[in-house]
């Protein structure tokens, strides 16, 4: 079993508060883990420390066998990240953003690939429009491009579907479910519970930055439970302790 | 309208200490203070090179500046949204949720800006000068009336600047035909009057002979300008489109020489289609240089030979080192989290850019040079300006990153950057003044420009990024 995720004894603390909580994470490759939790739960502080976005205060963190610590521009140089609230550079039209990601990442034959990317997402209209004038939902499918562009083994995305019309997040669940068929990876992080159940195959609950419990969802279903409201049983009794 | 301003007021303060915290914030004013207090008592030995007049207008024209600087920063058309509005979600951007017009909401901003900007720069500058004008002999009633006449140098200079640029993003033929027309008229009224141009201006009129009747008019010109600035005042409508053809790829290839293609190229656009190339090179370069060059060459005399053209190069070598401001103002680290770049990459590339950049400043000093008659210092003088631009832009990334525009609020950055430009500046403004050939020694300059851009990248690249 080969692991594409290992965090061990993660932590993370922005001065009195505990962000995470001595975290121990492995997902294996092939997965489409959910990571799940209420707001301000830590989720978004886990995927930036995994992909060097920021310094874990304590603990080991290693993507892909790289360590998120020591190389981070090499992780995030092997994935694909959508971070939570990040949206494309202002000046930039849609095709010059994903040039210019693929000028980073030095990604040959974009112009094909944006296309085809511009057409599934059906954003074929925007393409030369500045991405500050692009709605949120464009600007979200943009974001979507850029993480999966290259083909990433992993990608770690945060609220994907956040911004997306109910037919898009169709579109979009049946491509991260095809992706993983593929041998790829997908780590997502998310409070829709209903789609996490729907799609992921392996999940962790984190609240107040510590993890509540991590497992495939079959157990659960296997035991005749649903994902959310065992995560609501799971962070309400963990609230009152 | 007064709780939005109040409310305006504590917004602008959260966001600079949240930056660097609220103690260190707040020792801002007090370290302006304190430079004005103690400054004051180099007044009376500078009396004695310099007559009391020209100190005047010296301090007359730094407040006219700084007014200048103050508006520049964040009005010109759609900066005004992306570059103050666009980052966070503040109160000057609740027209979208609040019973409030959007030509309501920019007139409280910019009252904040004057209120705010003013008690956190010009009222410490005069409170310290007042303090200490008992012991240098100097009358209350004086350091009261230099209060009052600065404050209105420092309005002069912020208005003139809402109004310049509400027309520049109307019109730019409309701008040059206005700065044509004040160029015009300025000159053609000193030529006709054979009098010092320089006493054109209100502030330094009324400083230099004080009338209610003078006073009146200063605030309503003020008024004036400030009520245009308001009216012509045309927010981009939200949710238009603007349509470009693709001007990336051309950029990379043509860029290829340089070390991070697509991060200048990137650059280069966001200069471009923001309007900054030109309005910043206008509104935070040309414009200010144009003020202190006027003020400066009235003080020839008191310079040795060549000097003016040596002060000259150095200040504009001051202010070419904020062009790294124009370029790191677009963006934090946030878009590039999500790419295999590091914040060190990402300064050197910035780094890049504002040497691409510094042409401007090259160029206008050699035309200084030429149009003084003293084009045989050009060399030495071109040198020394970039030279100085380049070794406090050093400074500048060490002691700020990719947050220059935020962080030069935080006294402990202000004070160490000073410290430390400050120096050379003394150094180098003495060898030019020694022999205008010894300027050509700051390309030495280099070797702490580079030692400081090495430490940078290790100190920028050790810390999370900042989200602003």
């Amino acid at each position: 079993m080969t692991m594409v995720i290992e965090a061990r004894d993660l932590s993370k603390t922005y001065g009195d508060v505990q962000a995470v909580n001595h975290v121990n994470l492995m997902v294996e490759k092939g997965a489409l883990f959910g990571l799940l939790g209420p707001n301000g739960s830590g989720k978004t502080t886990m995927i930036k420390m995994l992909t060097g976005q920021t310094r874990p205060t304590g603990g080991t963190a290693t993507v892909l066998g790289v360590d998120a610590v020591l190389d981070p521009v090499g992780v995030r140089a092997r994935v694909g990240i959508i971070p939570e609230q990040e949206t494309p550079p202002s000046f930039l039209t849609a095709q010059e953003y994903l040039e210019f990601v693929a000028a980073v990442r030095k990604i040959p034959g974009i112009e094909a690939k944006a296309d085809w990317w511009f057409e599934f997402l059906d954003f074929a209209d925007k393409k030369h429009v500045l991405c500050k004038d692009l709605s949120r939902g464009t600007r979200q499918k943009l974001m979507f491009t850029q993480a999966f562009i290259h083909e990433p083994e992993l990608a770690l995305i945060d609220e994907p579907l956040i911004n997306f019309d109910p037919i898009m997040q169709d579109l979009v669940k049946d491509y991260l479910v095809a992706y993983v068929k593929k041998g790829k990876t997908i780590f997502i992080s998310t409070h829709i519970l209903e789609v996490a159940e729907e799609i992921c195959s392996g999940f962790a609950i984190l609240h107040k930055g510590s993890l509540l419990h991590t497992g495939p969802v079959a157990e659960l279903t296997a035991r005749g439970e649903h994902l959310p409201s065992y995560f609501l049983s799971l962070v309400r009794k963990d609230r009152h302790v | 309208m007064f709780e939005l301003f109040i409310a305006m007021v504590k917004e602008e303060w959260r966001v600079h200490s949240t930056m660097f915290g609220s103690l260190s914030f707040a020792l801002f004013p007090f370290m302006i203070f304190g430079i004005a207090f103690m400054g004051a008592f180099l007044v009376p030995l500078m009396h004695t090179t310099l007559p009391a007049g020209n100190i005047t207008l010296i301090i007359h024209a730094n407040y006219l500046m700084l007014g200048i600087m103050v508006g520049g920063f964040g009005l010109l058309g759609n900066e005004v949204m992306n570059r103050r509005f666009g980052q966070a979600s503040l109160l000057a951007y609740s027209a979208r949720s609040l019973p409030l017009s959007e030509k309501f909401i920019f007139f409280n901003f910019v009252v904040k800006d004057t209120v705010y900007y003013f008690f956190l720069w010009v009222f410490p500058f005069g409170l310290g000068y007042i303090l200490a004008s008992p012991f240098i002999g100097v009358p209350l009633s004086s350091a009261l009336l230099l209060l009052l006449t600065l404050a209105l140098a420092f309005l002069f200079g912020l208005c003139a600047v809402f109004f310049l640029s509400t027309i520049y993003a109307r019109s730019r033929p409309l701008l040059w035909a206005v700065l044509a027309a004040l160029v015009i008229g300025w000159g053609g009224l000193a030529a006709i009057t054979h009098t010092n141009p320089a006493l054109f201006f209100l502030p330094l009129l009324l400083n230099s002979a004080f009338s209610w009747g003078n006073l009146v008019i200063s605030c309503a010109v003020l008024v004036l300008l400030f009520a245009i600035a308001i009216l012509l005042f045309n927010p981009e409508s939200v949710g238009s489109e603007k349509i470009y053809r693709d001007s990336f790829a051309p950029l990379l290839k043509r860029f290829s020489f340089l070390p991070n293609p697509p991060l200048a190229a990137k650059d280069t656009l966001d200069l471009y289609r923001s309007g900054s190339m030109i309005g910043q090179t206008i509104f935070s370069f040309i414009l200010p240089l144009a003020v202190i060059w006027f003020f400066l060459s009235l003080l020839g005399p008191f310079f040795p030979p060549h000097g003016l053209l040596f002060i000259f190069a150095i200040t504009t070598g001051i202010i070419a080192s904020t062009m790294y401001t124009w370029v790191t103002m677009f963006d934090s680290f946030g878009p590039y989290a999500c790419l295999p770049v590091a914040v060190s990459t990402l300064i050197s590339s910035k780094l890049t850019t504002f040497s691409i950049l510094q042409v401007i400043p090259a160029v206008f000093i050699a035309i200084v040079a030429i149009l003084s008659g003293e084009a045989v210092y050009l060399v030495p003088a071109v040198v020394l300006g970039i030279s100085v631009s380049f070794y406090a832009v050093g400074v500048m990334a060490w002691l700020c990153g990719l947050s220059p525009n935020v962080l030069v609020y935080d006294v402990k950055v202000l004070f160490v950057y000073l410290i430390l430009v400050g120096i050379v500046l003394t150094v180098f403004t003495s060898v030019a003044f020694a022999n205008p050939y010894f300027a050509l020694s700051a390309v030495l300059l280099a070797i702490p420009t580079w030692l400081l851009v090495r430490k940078a990248k290790i100190r920028w690249d050790a810390v999370d990024p900042a989200g602003f």
